[in-house]
């Protein structure tokens, strides 16, 4: 129980999250959700705007930790960061007028959103490039093949290694390896395909 | 450990030149997944980092691939948090006893509060003797010899070297700068575990300690049972104490145990 209540533990969760242990994802997800609901539900939002938020915040987070940008200071403290960045976001909603005429529709998020992940930073041409390049890939990566998105799933975000993977699909080490390369490149195809 | 596309400086025309980016080799593939997980030995790092600086479209293929990583696990993971969502229970365990809190009745506040005065007590009176025990029979772990191997290990010794000197504080914070990197190593933990005991801070040190007892086949095992009894005995957590000494069943502990039987 030790492991749960100090701030060793925090920098255990870290690890844990960079490698994306999904029990440690999911307990963090489940267990913090709750908070957020709360607070969107007594400002006028409903329990699809809460996910939504929360989801994107949840992202956020897992990219900062990712980047070593997020350094803990206490026991609670990467919890109260995605309560902090949820509340911001759900903030922002409230405040924009688009809010106020119509009920949100993603599009809108999506565009708020952007504002918020750069970390107040000046947002210029550069990082409106990555931002967008970001996306596609994620968005061909979504409607890749399934073979190809269950073999990448596994390497890269799974982190499982090739021979484990080579034994689950009953093949050799080395084919993997080529498979692998070349399901990259079709993703990189597809994403630069659904340039706009 | 690595900073987003965007951070690093290139111009925004290279960038622009991207589209017609193709000749991706396996090699270099293999090359930025080894720099993204952190498995590149140290002088192959150091030539990769000199080449991103130093070559500019190097760095355009290599950051390139980064992103595509960063888009693969970032769509993966926006696909598990739809699973886990449908795993969130209804009713929110929070709320419920924070009102419940609110409307407990003045007796029962004043029971509680009887409670934890005695608890109170029979923690300062059980206290005292367990520290008692503890400060007789505590000793520091010894270290490790400070012979240098290598390169890699030179903060460890250094640390090691702080250890011996008994400047436990400075041990444990270069120390734990090797914990972020490698938290499994038990080597790290048992001496972070031990370090915080000895500058008297049992709780930080319990952790570590559990943390190193994970590794079965570690070479600490017995120490760190042992040692973690002594963090609980520290703590006033006798029962868990006593089951440490007997799992450590090393000659300390079996003094230890005759005292607290």
């Amino acid at each position: 129980m030790e492991h749960v209540h100090n701030i060793d533990s925090q920098l255990q969760l870290l690890k844990a999250i960079k490698a994306n242990d999904s029990v440690v994802l999911k307990q963090l997800y489940v267990n913090n959700y709750h908070k957020i609901e709360t607070l969107v539900l007594k400002n006028n939002g409903s329990k699809e705007h809460a996910k939504d938020i929360y989801q994107e915040a949840f992202i956020v987070v897992w990219k900062n930790v990712k980047n070593d940008r997020f350094i803990p200071e206490n026991e609670t403290a990467l919890q109260g960061y995605l309560y902090r960045i949820a509340r911001n976001k759900w903030m922002d909603i409230l405040r924009s007028p688009s809010f106020k005429k119509t009920k949100i529709i993603q599009h809108e998020l999506n565009v708020l959103d952007k504002g918020i992940d750069l970390n107040d930073h000046e947002k210029d041409g550069k990082q409106e490039f990555f931002e967008k390049r970001l996306e596609q890939t994620m968005e061909a990566f979504k409607n890749l093949g399934a073979p190809c998105k269950e073999l990448l799933t596994a390497f890269y975000y799974e982190k499982a290694s090739l021979r484990e993977i080579a034994n689950k699909l009953k093949i050799e080490e080395n084919s993997v390896r080529t498979k692998k390369y070349r399901c990259m490149e079709k993703l990189r195809q597809l994403a630069l395909a659904s340039k706009k | 450990m690595h900073g987003e596309a965007s951070s690093i400086g290139i111009s925004l025309e290279k960038i622009r030149q991207l589209k017609d980016y193709s000749n991706i080799t396996p090699e270099l593939l293999e090359t930025v997944e080894r720099y993204e997980s952190g498995t590149m030995a140290q002088e192959e790092r150091i030539a990769f980092e000199e080449q991103l600086r130093s070559d500019a479209d190097f760095k355009i293929l290599v950051e390139n691939i980064r992103l595509t990583l960063l888009g693969i696990e970032t769509q993966a993971l926006k696909e598990q948090l739809d699973e886990f969502h449908k795993e969130i229970p209804e009713t929110p365990q929070i709320e419920k006893s924070t009102t419940k809190v609110r409307f407990l009745s003045f007796t029962k506040l004043a029971i509680a509060a009887g409670i934890i005065i005695a608890l109170g007590m029979f923690w300062m009176f059980s206290g005292s003797s367990n520290d008692k025990l503890f400060n007789q029979h505590f000793k520091a772990d010894p270290g490790l010899p400070t012979t240098m191997s290598s390169t890699d290990s030179f903060v460890f010794y250094d640390a090691m070297v702080n250890y011996k000197q008994g400047d436990y504080k400075t041990a444990i914070s270069k120390w734990q700068q090797l914990a972020v990197k490698t938290p499994e190593n038990d080597t790290i933990n048992y001496f972070l575990g031990v370090a915080y005991l000895a500058d008297k801070n049992a709780k930080k040190a319990i952790p570590f300690l559990n943390k190193t007892l994970d590794r079965s086949e570690s070479v600490f095992l017995e120490d760190a049972h042992y040692y973690l009894g002594m963090a609980y005995l520290k703590s006033d957590r006798t029962e868990e104490a006593i089951q440490e000494f007997k799992k450590s069943g090393s000659e300390k502990s079996n003094a230890i145990l005759k005292h607290l039987k």
